[in-house]
């Protein structure tokens, strides 16, 4: 146990001395980690709770207030500071994000590592299953089954269903990934020692497979993640999401709705715009360094240096 | 990898194009300008929204009667003011016992085709619908209760009823006189409803050049042989668009001539346009809080909170929406706070009762009312009396952008009161099901947009809607208001029925099945330096009394 903890550590220290040399990366990180801090402490952080009405001293309502009139974003059409709606909602969005991402990683990598590791029938039925997840347009598809689960009035909220589909019609491209992965690594001869001496599909699958391919998925979950997060932006600007728990998808559709854009509001639309920018953009660099730094094969090149990544006809790598 | 960069990054710059950038005008440019036909002085209107069909049997859309409006006439016709007067007919009367009405025609009518246009023909027109109700879905209710229909002779219809009908004249001014060789050859109703009548001739002030049914673009030319005088402008242009802002920008840059129905939240904005008249009138819409009124032994049982029954919580209730405050911020001040279920506009205020006396704003006062009722405060803020704790669901058609933020602004108010209310939107087919016939909601955000005539939005309160496919979703049953509302449909006499009608919305006040929260108001814009001479009236300045009225700008 103390070994693995000194071993973590040192794998650690090594990861970051790697990372931070990397500017793409460390920005990326920045990205992400500042909105994850802005989410947490939203409450801290906003000096209005997004549903307090801005007065002026007659105690009417201030609508479209321009940041002129009131700091630091100004009001959108029902007189909310928009810097408190901002903030708030991006708790929403990063939790639909997120929790929409993690099931679709799980998802994604559980049909990657049957279909790669059992191969012939269950990878073909699985992969059909996902080619034809593949193949059928996301956005229209999401859209129907997003109305009629609501329509069918089941009590759960928008932001559930939001998350539900999401999660479980993203996770084809990580599913193909990740089997191709398996495939590799399951003729590997460690696993082919392991299955010499008895040990069975789960054991090889969690003490073999997995730690082989976990790297992968990491990276592969912070990339899923921005995508994530902008599909229920682009749900919720389309109307689907919760208007009573409004994310930032949802501030732009109420800006889109209320003629923000006839009334030249631009304080009230470019925020969430650029809160999407932020996050995704961090998400994308993060997850596309950590991919390269965690897979040796995108950093490692072939004609210098290690002969083993030397592929010989025949009985390579792949 | 990249390539799910570059992705990412187009993503992102297409939804900021599509929802940040419209600073610059480029939408304009998505809709096509119809070819105006080479006159200048063609009104072209542009509009949310498409007619589905021309023809009156059966059409359901709002868009569909405004060209009813324009391209057919009906014997009476409601005016700026309210009251009714002749279109086709000259005079009418009614006989004593209120069962005989007789129609005397103007002269010189024609269809838009040149052929003359007689009392036979309009009779035949209402023949049609007391035949084929079914196949005339759309025109039914306005011949219930019509014995025969006849000409005696070119000029003359004369309507007798099996009883006494009040509302005589907001029904005929729906009986659109339709063109008979067009509707003659149809056997089944089936055949009638999937006639769309795009080639209309009626004989009305326009007629139906073309229309694409597809880009929505609708071409109507005034007609020359008019009866009460042609249009003094060339045509009408409808052109449907599928945004408001772009729809906005097209006026301010003068691609278009005339909005109808203004946003809002966009009006203070359009006002300020360069040569673009705007014009807030009162109009027939209201928005109000449902509060769960179905009856407990009702099948299947509503789900409603209890406490709901309780006039005190009710009267709580009532105090605890600022009606002002949400004109002010939600309507952007473009509305008036409302009372009754019948708005002040109609009959031009004849049927909307001065009686009711406004429950103030006064949060104090609500919190005092539930206390005197035995609804203690809680260490959750939230008032109980045993087991009836004051919490509620607020549901809304998730389809709109106004209820979350009056939802928002009662939820605070309720709760400085002591009562709590969650705010949650609901899909409108969804909620529809879950109010009429379930009873399963507490407290639901809505509107209405009443006919010219009371009956029915009266009708929308009585106990026999509230079935499957029924207008009532309150639930509200009261024998007496549903005898009320019967005998209002047969008094003839004007002021008789009105002390009903006042009575009726005064009871739906102070049982508060509704609470109103306010009357919308129409808002219209038009270019001022193309066109003048527009009525402003709750008909809309697109309405044929007004575009009759309307002249070019040179």
């Amino acid at each position: 146990m103390n070994e693995n903890w000194t071993l973590f550590k040192r794998n650690l220290a090594e990861f970051w001395k790697t990372f931070r040399k990397n500017r793409l990366g460390l920005l990326g990180a920045f990205l992400v980690i500042t909105s994850i801090l802005v989410a947490t402490f939203a409450p801290w952080l906003s000096p209005y709770s997004p549903s307090d009405i801005i007065r002026d001293e007659g105690g009417h309502g201030l609508t479209f207030a321009s940041p002129a009139v009131h700091a630091p974003l100004g009001t959108d059409d029902a007189g909310h500071d928009v810097w408190s709606q901002l903030v708030h909602g991006a708790r929403i969005s990063l939790m639909v994000g997120f929790m929409a991402g993690f099931i679709a990683m799980f998802v994604g990598s559980l049909f990657g590592i049957l279909a790669g590791y059992f191969g012939g029938a269950v990878d073909n039925l699985l992969m059909r299953i996902t080619d034809i997840l593949l193949v059928i347009p996301d956005l229209p598809l999401m859209l129907i089954l997003v109305a009629t689960i609501r329509q069918l009035d089941l009590k759960i909220s928008p932001l559930t269903v939001l998350i539900a589909v999401i999660g479980l019609l993203y996770w084809t491209s990580t599913a193909r990934l990740i089997r191709s992965q398996v495939l590799t690594i399951k003729e590997r001869q460690f696993v082919a020692r392991a299955r010499a001496i008895g040990a069975g599909h789960g054991h090889i699958i969690r003490k073999h497979i997995l730690p082989q391919i976990m790297p992968l998925i990491v990276a592969n979950t912070v990339l899923i993640l921005s995508t994530a997060i902008l599909v229920e932006s682009g749900l919720a600007f389309l109307g689907l999401g919760d208007p009573t728990k409004p994310s930032w998808g949802t501030m732009l559709n109420f800006a889109f709705d209320r003629s923000a854009v006839t009334n030249g509001a631009w304080w009230f639309y470019l925020p969430p715009g650029l809160a999407i920018v932020w996050v995704t953009l961090g998400c994308v660099l993060l997850g596309n360094v950590l991919e390269e730094m965690l897979n040796p094969r995108l950093t490692a090149h072939h004609l210098e240096g290690d002969q083993n990544m030397v592929t010989v006809p025949g009985k390579g790598v792949e | 990898m990249k390539r799910n960069l570059l992705y990412v990054l187009v993503l992102v710059t297409l939804l900021l194009s599509a929802c940040g950038g419209g600073t610059t005008p480029t939408v304009v440019s998505a809709t096509q300008p119809p070819a105006s036909g080479g006159s200048d002085a063609t009104l072209k209107i542009g509009w949310i929204g498409k007619p589905d069909t021309l023809n009156p049997a059966y059409a359901f859309l709002t868009e569909s009667y405004t060209i009813f409006d324009l391209i057919y006439s009906t014997l009476v016709t409601e005016a700026a003011d309210g009251t009714y007067e002749g279109m086709l007919a000259k005079d009418w009367s009614v006989s004593d016992d209120g069962l005989t009405w007789t129609y005397h025609l103007k002269d010189g009518i024609q269809w838009h085709n040149g052929g003359p246009f007689t009392a036979g023909q309009m009779a035949w027109a209402i023949n049609a619908i007391m035949k084929d109700p079914e196949g005339w879905a759309a025109s039914a209710n306005y011949t219930g209760g019509f014995k025969e229909v006849t000409a005696p002779d070119d000029k003359t219809v004369v309507i007798v009823t099996e009883y006494p009908i009040a509302n005589m004249d907001y029904r005929t001014s729906f009986l659109y006189a339709v063109y008979p060789p067009d509707f003659e050859t149809f056997t089944t109703s089936a055949d009638l409803q999937n006639f769309t009548n795009f080639a209309a001739i009626g004989t009305g002030p326009f007629k139906v050049k073309t229309f694409d049914k597809d880009t929505g673009v609708l071409l109507l030319d005034s007609n020359q042989a008019y009866f009460d005088g042609a249009p003094k402008i060339g045509g009408v242009i409808f052109q449907t668009f599928d945004n408001t802002d772009a729809m906005i920008q097209a006026l301010k840059v003068g691609d278009i001539d005339l909005v109808n129905e203004v946003p809002a939240s966009a009006f203070e904005t359009v006002k300020g346009f360069e040569n673009v008249t705007a014009s807030a009138i009162d109009g027939r819409y209201f928005n109000e809080l449902i509060i769960n009124s179905v009856d407990p032994n009702n099948d299947p049982a509503p789900t409603g909170n209890p406490a709901l029954a309780d006039p005190a919580v009710r009267l709580a209730i009532a105090h605890s929406i600022n009606k002002q405050d949400i004109v002010e911020v939600v309507a952007q001040g473009l509305a008036t706070p409302g009372d009754t279920i019948v708005p002040p506009t109609l009959g031009g205020g004849f049927w909307h009762s001065p009686n009711v006396k406004e429950i103030p704003f006064d949060t104090a006062e609500a919190s005092r009312v539930l206390e005197d009722a035995g609804y203690i405060l809680g260490s959750d803020g939230v008032r109980a009396k045993g087991d009836l704790r004051l919490e509620f669901r607020l549901q809304f058609p998730s389809d709109s952008a106004v209820y979350p933020r009056i939802a928002d602004l009662m939820a605070g108010w309720f709760a400085q009161a002591g009562m709590k209310a969650t705010p949650e939107a609901v899909d409108p087919d969804a909620l529809v099901a879950a109010t009429t016939p379930a009873g399963d909601y507490d407290l639901v955000l809505w509107g209405w947009g009443p006919d010219p005539d009371p009956d029915f939005i009266l009708s929308v309160m009585t106990t026999d809607q509230f079935v499957d496919g029924g207008w009532s979703d309150s639930g509200y049953h009261n024998p007496e208001y549903d005898q009320l509302y019967l005998d209002q449909q047969q008094i003839v006499d004007k002021a008789e029925r009105q002390k009903v009608v006042w009575k009726m919305q005064e009871m739906v006040f102070n049982d508060r099945p509704y609470i109103v929260m306010y009357y919308e108001k129409m808002l219209q814009a038009y270019r001022s330096d193309r066109f003048a001479g527009f009525i402003e009236s709750p008909l809309g300045i697109e309405s044929a009394q007004s575009l009759l009225n309307v002249t070019a700008v040179k």
